[in-house]
């Protein structure tokens, strides 16, 4: 499995515009920045969101409401960030693919993206009256506090990406070098 | 206009007078004077234990900064909301007042953690940051940003159903971009230098 997604690595690094990308100052920085900014707004409502059934957050207005109104930016900034995201893994293909704190993160994406869906499933069979009350009802606050909880491991992941700690160039432990995806004699970047 | 309105319009002129007074420091000699004058404070704050924590591990220097990035989303998402109130674009079936008041809650908490995590993070690379003109332009846009949100945007939503309804959104859409303005150069920090 490691030596496909090196292979496919490698391949998406003979693009010309991958090398474009990553050697472009201002157009790399310009698609981080947005990906990095672009938080305020999808973390930013998913946070007032959860703090709402956590009823730490705009407690007297409905929740199924704050949920409803403020789920539309967030899934446009989630989007941004997608876009960007994939951008910046096209232009580094190679190395973040063999990232330990990058396979973490989309291992807690899945997580985040399952507990979304449970969250939103919870949320439409809940008892009538339910987003009327400061705190919602135990399973949304599970959820919403798992959802803070991914976030903010999938936020901490991805600064640690740009620190070469566990980089197969490194020399890792078998154990990191396996789950880093390191193929042996491969070409070190 | 009631009398509460005309006294907050007369703060916020006074305030906005003291902006433009500092914009003009900020582009003076008085700022390159001020600037030589701080230097040793940068070098100092390396020495703290911040600084020291900062230098020596990277890994609590990326920790801090990740707890500075979730308090910048939360005070991000308590602007927009707020300010997406105010211009109707959220949230519309809540009286405005309420919705201001409980994001003012949050913005006020994460601004307290985004600005701590930041005096760590500063300590760590201080005397990176001191000549990186980036970091002096983020310093300004988050002190404008501190005296809009507190001074002008508050006292002026106070009254939110006596001030213009244009007024109201012109201040929603200066808040919007000041502190995208705060993020923005925070974030070009990490590419400076």
């Amino acid at each position: 499995m490691n030596e496909l997604i090196h292979s496919v690595a490698l391949w998406l690094d003979t693009h010309g515009w991958s090398t474009a990308l990553h050697e472009s100052y201002y157009m790399y920085n310009w698609i981080e920045s947005t990906h990095v900014l672009t938080l305020m707004l999808s973390l930013g409502m998913l946070f007032l969101i959860d703090l709402r059934m956590l009823g730490l957050a705009l407690p007297n207005v409905p929740a199924r409401s704050v949920a409803q109104r403020l789920n539309v930016p967030m899934l446009v900034g989630f989007t941004v960030m997608i876009i960007t995201g994939l951008l910046l893994f096209y232009a580094i293909p190679v190395r973040t693919s063999q990232s330990l704190w990058f396979r973490i993160k989309l291992v807690l994406l899945v997580c985040a993206a399952l507990n979304a869906f449970a969250f939103h499933r919870r949320m439409k069979t809940a008892p009538a009256g339910w987003d009327l009350a400061r705190r919602a009802p135990p399973g949304l606050r599970l959820g919403a506090v798992l959802s803070l909880v991914f976030w903010a491991l999938i936020v901490l992941c991805g600064r640690f990406i740009a620190y070469d700690w566990f980089d197969c160039s490194g020399e890792p432990s078998p154990f990191i070098a396996t789950l880093a995806g390191c193929v042996p004699g491969q070409t070190q970047f | 206009m009631s009398d509460a309105g005309g006294f907050v319009y007369k703060r916020s002129v006074l305030v906005l007078l003291a902006m433009i007074a500092a914009l003009w420091f900020a582009l003076s000699d008085l700022r390159v004077e001020a600037w030589h004058g701080l230097l040793p404070l940068f070098e100092w704050m390396e020495t703290t234990p911040f600084g020291v924590i900062g230098k020596t591990w990277g890994w609590a220097f990326a920790t801090v900064e990740a707890f500075h990035l979730l308090a910048m989303a939360l005070l991000g998402g308590a602007v927009l909301v707020a300010d997406g109130r105010l211009l109707g674009l959220v949230l519309r079936e809540t009286p405005a007042r309420q919705v201001q008041e409980q994001c003012h809650t949050l913005f006020v908490w994460s601004l307290v953690v985004a600005v701590f995590t930041g005096i760590f993070m500063a300590c760590g690379v201080a005397s990176k940051i001191y000549y990186l003109e980036v970091f002096w332009y983020k310093m300004l846009a988050l002190s404008v940003g501190v005296v809009f949100a507190f001074f002008v945007r508050r006292p002026l939503v106070a009254h939110v159903y006596q001030v213009p309804s244009n007024t109201i959104r012109l201040v929603a859409i200066a808040s919007v971009m000041i502190w995208f303005s705060v993020a923005a150069t925070g974030r070009w920090i990490g590419f400076s230098g």
